[in-house]
């Protein structure tokens, strides 16, 4: 408990005393011991060639990036691999097991969760935390464990409100945490889901955090609001669209786009967690279903952007005139 | 010394024969240079195992590890290939639900079943079966089943023919 409070005291600290430690320019919880490649395999008493044949084969071990893009290995997920290589008899049977050890904290959460305890909620994320990164422990132990509550208990139920506020509330915490940007651009969320009991919201929030994580800056607006629209825009300059959730019409979605491309130029639109029969056009990028992967893809986006920019955006802002709602049978 | 005959512990058929060390991936045998090599340095995938030399798989041979609880424990990179099942997928299925005796003639499941529980606790010898797919017929391999280090048992398929 008291090194989640540490981990996400709001004061700023300074570098010595912070509980957060930048390895290259991954942002980890200080508890979170990393390895290089050539740790990580002399650990295991392989080579770092061995390493990468299982990362392509297993995904296993799967390293994070540097900003160099170099692999930085969690200790624990290393750990529970050498002791699991000493059982077994195939790198597939050891790599299941190290797997299982790792996910052993999604039923300590699933239980907290379940029975409404915070501080233990609290201490089995810390855990998790401890032997991996935030991206690994909220898509490993985090998001699995609310859809497994979601699963049992259903989506209206008390258990799942509980869990979906305690876990919003979390995601919250750890963006106040992450680095300041270093990207000199913005991706623009466009809300589309219903609130943070919809289980969307959970998946666009730890979208939100491991785009900040990645080092760019994010504004959340909701697909709902139009109304000056052009005030806020004009402070930042987008790179991508991201319309998250499944909830709002298309209708509601095509027009809050509409306006917004009107405001800043023929910007790029990804769609995250829309279903796949809803905003699947030749020109909009279909992110995947995980937050990590869907973060990666919305990088390469804005990065290719980077390097051959499109039209630019205009210089200066307008309210888009109102558009006529299309009529409904 | 008494004259009296004594009863002497003897070495037993399977201790006498040399062992082999195999990758248990892709049968590569590792070379003087890679002795002690817990990881095979030719495919990277495969644990070093080692077997009585009469059961050790030849590199063009598939061949599939079993624990003692009849669980494969790893299938070889021409196993999935003639199984059609890639090791992840197999690994921890009983090996009934990939192999089944195809020989009528002769033992049956009983018969395989004691062969792989012994040869997992290193006490059996090399015993030769006949065994098919599930859910495939008219594809049979002759395999060879024996121990394989102090916990499993190798199960070596060769085609038909």
């Amino acid at each position: 408990m008291e090194l989640l409070r540490s981990l996400f005291a709001r004061t700023s600290a300074s570098s010595r005393t912070s509980p957060w430690t930048l390895d290259g320019s991954v942002l980890l919880p200080r508890a979170v011991r990393t390895l290089k490649t050539s740790e990580a395999a002399s650990f295991l008493n392989v080579s770092p060639n061995t390493l990468r044949a299982w990362e392509r084969r297993f995904g296993y071990p799967a390293p994070m990036r540097t900003e160099g893009k170099h692999r930085l290995y969690t200790h624990g997920e290393i750990a529970a691999l050498r002791d699991a290589l000493k059982e077994g008899l195939s790198i597939s049977s050891a790599i299941s097991r190290a797997r299982e050890k790792l996910t052993a904290d999604t039923p300590a959460l699933v239980g907290a969760l379940t029975n409404c305890e915070l501080d233990r909620a609290d201490g089995a994320m810390e855990a998790a935390l401890a032997l991996r990164s935030v991206e690994r422990a909220v898509e490993d132990i985090l998001l699995p464990s609310l859809r497994e509550i979601a699963q049992r208990h259903g989506g209206e139920s008390a258990p799942w409100s509980f869990a979906a506020r305690w876990a919003s509330d979390w995601l919250v915490r750890a963006r106040r945490l992450a680095p300041a940007p270093v990207r000199p651009h913005t991706i623009l969320v466009g809300d589309a889901t219903r609130d943070e009991l919809d289980p969307d919201a959970l998946e666009t929030a730890a979208l939100t955090l491991f785009t900040i994580r990645g080092g760019s800056s994010v504004l959340t607006l909701p697909v709902s609001g139009l109304a000056g629209l052009g005030d806020v825009l004009r402070n930042y300059s987008p790179r991508a669209i991201v319309i998250a959730g499944s909830h709002a019409s298309d209708d509601d979605v095509a027009r809050w786009a509409y306006a917004v491309r009107t405001l800043t130029g023929p910007l790029p639109v990804a769609v995250f967690h829309r279903g796949e029969r809803r905003g699947k056009t030749s020109t909009t990028l279909m992110l995947s279903d995980t937050p990590a992967d869907a973060q990666s893809e919305l990088m390469a986006l804005t990065e290719e952007r980077r390097v051959a920019p499109a039209v630019p955006p205009r210089t200066t802002f307008a309210e888009p005139a109102p558009l006529h709602r299309t009529a409904t049978a | 010394m008494s004259a009296r005959p004594q009863l002497r512990v003897l070495p037993g058929f399977a201790e006498a024969e040399p062992l082999v060390s195999f990758c248990g991936h892709c049968a590569h045998r590792p070379g003087p240079a890679e002795v002690g090599n817990r990881v095979c340095s030719n495919c990277h995938l495969g644990l070093i195992v080692s077997a009585p030399a009469s059961v050790a798989p030849t590199t063009k041979e598939a061949f599939l590890l079993v624990d003692g609880r009849m669980q494969v424990c790893a299938v070889s990179r021409r196993a999935e290939k003639l199984l059609g099942s890639a090791e992840v997928e197999a690994v921890g299925r009983p090996v009934a639900e990939i192999l089944v005796p195809a020989d009528a003639e002769v033992a049956g499941t009983q018969s395989l079943a004691t062969t792989i529980v012994h040869a997992a606790r290193g006490d059996g010898t090399v015993d030769n079966f006949v065994l098919r797919p599930v859910g495939e017929w008219g594809i049979r391999w002759f395999t060879r089943v024996g121990p394989c280090g102090d916990n499993a048992a190798l199960i070596v398929l060769a085609p038909d023919g």
